[in-house]
């Protein structure tokens, strides 16, 4: 085995080990939600009416409870998550959910961070072929002999 | 050292321009001087800056537009669609309901003994009633925001006023009408449906107006 | 009196800053020092000025001098003393007067260091713009901010006191001073970098100057943030610390331009490259901190901190336009001859880590930015009403800080110029290992979620790669092995990571429930017991608290609150927290009980390592302290830009805890 390669191995083994670890780690939290957890998911998605920026699945204050105990309702009697949130916005408007939804204007707020990270690596990548074809730089031969001459200085 | 390295390192302009006006032949390939020289006349930067510029120019522009977050909210998905139903016990015990109210104007006000706007708001809303006692075309529905019973009837018997006051104890009455926080008011029309939302305090002028033009609109 | 006084010292003020603008304008366009001179002398007015604001407004509260509309607005008679003191700058217009004295002191401090070189134009020219922004504020409070409004008519014999949430907690008097030090400062290094445009000099040793700045400023804005969230957890009863709020943004948008700033100035000064990136940085995190005033104040965004609304807004927004065309007309003009011929040889060099660092704070900045004025945007656009909150941002800066994680293991063992793959995997071998076992060791004692994993994991390594420079620099140079910019700059990385980690934990795995428990019960949450002993209704000079005895885990005795304020519409919950190195225990009154002895509803809420978050903040107070420390210079000759090594030659020298000026 030629000696970079030997040198890989080790660093193999623990990409190898830690692929295996965190495919184990990220199962397991999933799985059916009990009703609880589902109220307590879909709650953190919907502001508290009352408060300047939290939750209702986070606030202690009473609309925050009203909302808790109507999901909770909503979520025994069988309806869908989309249902309880589409509840939720036909009577407090759109705002009242944490996260812009889907389409149109609201998008937005999703794709322009994609894009502008495209467009920097784009930038970075095209930059990096312009340095490269770049000759390197010269040295002449006094200034090697000027160098030398200092750190020799320098090192005794 | 070289005069031109010397210009490099010092990355002065000035320097750097006297350096380059010393190459001569094309016979030796690029070199840094040449190269920044010409990037520099691509001006990349200054048209990044420029479009950014433009960039914050709009958004100067939508700040400077917008108003303030207190006054938006009083859109509501409700408008023009039937009022929720709303039932519930009154201050007296009994049974109250605005679908016993039907026929009339309807104020539904949401508040509670310790909001201070609605105490500077009670005073509008009773000479709103006293104002439409005679012809009785419209009238005030109070609901209880996250308060007690015996604290709101404190604050009537305080600051007068004798409509009816729907209890809310679990805020499913608040949540129906997609309430954030008393002060809140809604007028409902004789059919039944919302016809306009207000945050914060109203005043009895602002409720004739509404009703004025509310019925010039036929309803 | 105190009006009197107040007003004016914020006029005093002003003409500070109207005429020295003009004298060093005078001055730098006729060339002529000794107006040069004289020009900067007109400090000394804006910092009397400031001083005598300060010293008016705090004798009018602590002498409840209801005449003044602040004081009659936001003091009282039953507000304790500390409390009365930090109500200073509880409310907006004494806000501004806080800024002005920070300011007003930071510009001192200026003109002072650079007294030597009051005659340089570019020395001139910094000098003039901060004359211009305190010229702002000062004008903000003889305009529609003003502090000193007297009360015509009757004058109340007693007022409301602060926000009952300003009065519960001692931080109130660290936090938002803390932040002014830090936000305000870095009006300092923006005036040097409008000053080298104008003058078109960068190659000279103003950035050294003023790198300290930026790190002081830095330092202070960073722990006026943590101060800000550990203030936030202990007050605000969500067990909550960061919110993703407006005006955390606010506080945040700049921090991250300024971070980036710290790093990518290194590149210019080991290869006078990346000049138009600092400056940009530089000249947008001040931007970013007038901008942020103008979110936080004039009320077109809802947020926990809001100000009332004032007619402030407009007038902070056409600073901000001012600034920002100042700064890109500048960058417009000037930009390109500032460019430098060297390029980036590499992109798996130091210098191609440091550009991947901008680009990827550029982009959190972006992210968190457009998160905040979203609901601005869209509404204008067509009229959408949404809200941005929590779950997008943490969703967006997820993968940002996951890539940031792993550039701050990479970058300090990289090499400038080029890396070889033999030096990489040597260098970060341990820190690797180290990495691999801590995620096995958590997945097999059972923890579960890919985020929190891979930040426990990628923290390790950026640790692990930090701990390893700082070994090799103590064992290189001993005790002086951990000062100077490189050094204190790992600490900092390690302060990083302890928060990055405490972060990922607590949100991944914490646990919250309600309790409805009789005197004498019991609940157990994640491995804790808490038992409720009784409440009781106690009166204090400025509220009244019922409060719920707990004792938790059948130790300490530990009382949630709600409290009422006289004045105040509705009461508020005042939480208490038992903190361990493991897990913190959160406990809230959720609803009194009705009659003594009744059941009462207690919300615990257990999130592991909480505690880390202000450790984490306290080891990167050491770390900026021990970065600024002077360190020995650096021989002139010490092989830094080492010729490309090939596999031949072997690696270049180690680039090992050599502190720099």
């Amino acid at each position: 085995m030629s000696a970079r390669w030997r040198g890989r191995l080790p660093w193999l083994v623990m990409g190898a080990v830690l692929v295996v670890a965190l495919v184990i780690g990220s199962q397991g939290r999933s799985g059916p939600m009990t009703e609880a957890q589902r109220v307590r998911h879909i709650a953190s998605e919907i502001r508290c009416p009352t408060c300047r920026n939290q939750s209702a699945a986070e606030s202690d204050a009473a609309a925050a409870k009203a909302v808790r105990d109507e999901i909770d309702r909503r979520v025994r009697a069988g309806q869908s998550d989309g249902e309880i949130v589409a509840f939720m916005v036909s009577r407090y408007g759109s705002d009242i959910l944490l996260k812009p939804e889907g389409s149109g204007v609201a998008s937005l707020v999703w794709v322009l961070p994609v894009v502008a990270v495209v467009v920097a690596l784009a930038g970075l990548a095209f930059a990096f072929r312009r340095w490269r074809a770049r000759p390197g730089v010269e040295v002449s031969a006094e200034d090697r002999a000027l160098v030398e001459r200092e750190l020799q200085r320098e090192d005794t | 050292m070289s005069e031109r390295r010397r210009a490099e390192l010092g990355g002065d302009r000035s320097e750097l321009s006297a350096a380059e006006g010393g190459t001569t032949s094309g016979r030796r390939p690029m070199s840094d001087v040449d190269v920044a020289v010409a990037r520099s006349r691509r001006h990349t930067a200054r048209w990044a800056a420029i479009s950014l510029g433009v960039v914050l120019l709009l958004f100067v522009a939508v700040l400077a537009t917008r108003k303030s977050a207190a006054d938006k909210q009083a859109e509501s998905p409700l408008l023009g669609k039937p009022a929720p139903s709303l039932t519930g016990t009154g201050l007296e015990g009994s049974q109250v309901s605005l679908a016993s109210m039907h026929g009339k104007w309807v104020v539904v006000n949401f508040m509670a003994s310790w909001c201070v706007p609605c105490r500077e708001e009670h005073p509008e809303l009773v000479k709103f009633t006293q104002r439409h006692q005679a012809a009785n075309d419209a009238g005030v529905l109070g609901v209880i925001f996250d308060d007690t019973q015996p604290n709101v009837r404190h604050f009537f018997s305080e600051l007068g006023g004798s409509w009816p006051v729907v209890d809310d104890p679990g805020g499913h009455t608040a949540l129906d009408f997609g309430v954030r926080g008393p002060p809140e008011s809604f007028l409902v029309d004789p059919n039944g449906f919302v016809v306009w939302k207000g945050i914060g305090q109203v005043n009895a002028d602002g409720l004739d107006k509404l009703l004025r033009e509310g019925k010039a609109r036929g309803a | 009196m105190s009006a009197t006084l107040g007003t004016a010292g914020v006029w005093l003020g002003l003409f500070g800053a109207l005429v020295g603008v003009v004298t060093l304008g005078l001055g730098l366009y006729r060339r002529d020092p000794t107006l040069l001179e004289a020009g900067r002398k007109y400090t000394w007015v804006i910092v009397a000025g400031a001083v005598l604001g300060v010293v008016a407004m705090e004798s009018a509260l602590l002498r409840h001098d209801f005449s003044l509309k602040y004081v009659a607005e936001n003091g009282s008679r039953q507000t304790p003393l500390l409390f009365t003191i930090t109500g200073m700058w509880s409310a907006l217009e004494g806000s501004i007067l806080l800024w002005s004295i920070v300011l007003a002191g930071y510009l001192a401090v200026m003109v002072h260091h650079f007294r030597k070189r009051a005659t340089d134009p570019l020395v001139g020219w910094a000098t003039l713009t901060v004359f211009v922004v305190a010229g702002f504020f000062f004008a903000l409070m003889a305009g529609p901010a003003n502090p000193f409004r007297v009360i015509h008519g009757t004058i109340p014999t007693n007022g409301p006191g602060p926000n009952p949430l300003l009065q519960n907690h001692p931080l109130v008097a660290f936090h938002p001073p803390m932040l002014y030090l830090g936000y305000v400062g870095f009006t300092i290094p923006f005036a040097f970098a409008v000053a080298a445009l104008v003058t078109g000099r960068l190659g000279e040793g103003w950035l050294v100057e003023t790198r300290r700045w930026t790190l002081f400023a830095w330092g202070f804005l960073t722990i006026g943030i943590i101060l800000g969230a550990w203030w936030s957890y202990e007050v605000l009863g969500w067990g909550g610390y960061w919110a993703w709020d407006p005006v955390e943004n606010a506080s945040f948008i700049p921090w991250l331009t300024a971070t980036a700033y710290l790093h990518s100035v290194m590149v210019q000064e080991r290869r006078g490259m990346l000049r138009i990136w600092n400056l940009s940085l530089l000249l947008a995190t001040f931007s970013l901190t007038i901008l942020g005033t103008f979110l936080t104040r004039s009320g077109v965004l809802e947020s926990v901190h809001s100000f009332t609304e004032s007619p402030i807004g407009p007038w902070i927004l056409t600073f901000f336009g001012l600034v920002v065309f100042t700064a890109v007309g500048l960058i417009a003009w000037r930009g390109d001859r500032l460019r430098s011929p060297g390029s980036i040889d590499s992109p798996v060099s130091r210098e191609g880590a440091f550009l991947a660092n901008n680009l990827l704070f550029a982009a959190f900045c972006f992210v968190v930015l457009l998160g905040t004025v979203f609901p601005l945007l869209a509404e204008a656009l067509n009229g959408d009403r949404l809200s941005v909150g929590g779950p997008y941002f943490n969703k967006m800066t997820t993968p940002i800080v996951i890539a940031l994680l792993f550039l701050m293991a990479i970058a300090p063992v990289l090499p400038w110029r080029k890396a070889s793959e033999e030096v990489l995997r040597k260098r970060l071998f341990w820190p690797a290992a180290t990495a691999t076992l801590v995620v096995v060791l958590c997945v097999l004692t059972g923890l579960r979620g890919l985020a929190p994993l891979a930040a426990f994991g990628l923290g390790t390594f950026a640790a692990g790669s930090a701990v390893r420079q700082l070994a090799l620099s103590a064992r290189r140079h001993g005790w002086r092995g951990l000062i100077g910019r490189a050094n204190g700059g790992m600490i900092v990385h390690i302060g990083v990571v302890l928060i990055a980690v405490a972060f990922a934990a607590s949100h991944a795995y914490g646990h919250t429930h309600e309790f409805r428990l009789s005197p004498g019960q019991s609940a157990r949450l994640s491995g804790h017991t808490v038992t409720y002993l009784g409440s009781s209704t106690v009166k204090a000079s400025n509220k009244t608290s019922v409060s719920a005895r707990i004792r938790i885990d059948g130790g300490k005795v530990y009382a949630p609150a709600i409290q009422q304020f006289p004045f105040a519409t509705q009461a508020i919950g005042s939480p208490s927290v038992k903190s361990g190195l493991r897990d913190d225990v959160y406990l809230t009154l959720a609803a009194a009980p009705d009659h003594p002895g009744g059941t009462a509803v207690i919300g615990v809420i257990v999130q592991p390592l909480i505690i880390w978050l202000w450790i984490g903040g306290a080891v990167i107070a050491v770390g900026t302290v021990l970065a600024a420390w002077p360190g020995r210079r650096r021989r002139p000759t010490a092989p830094v830009s080492a010729p490309v090594e090939t596999e031949t030659t072997g690696p270049p020298p180690e680039p090992v805890g050599v502190s720099s000026a």
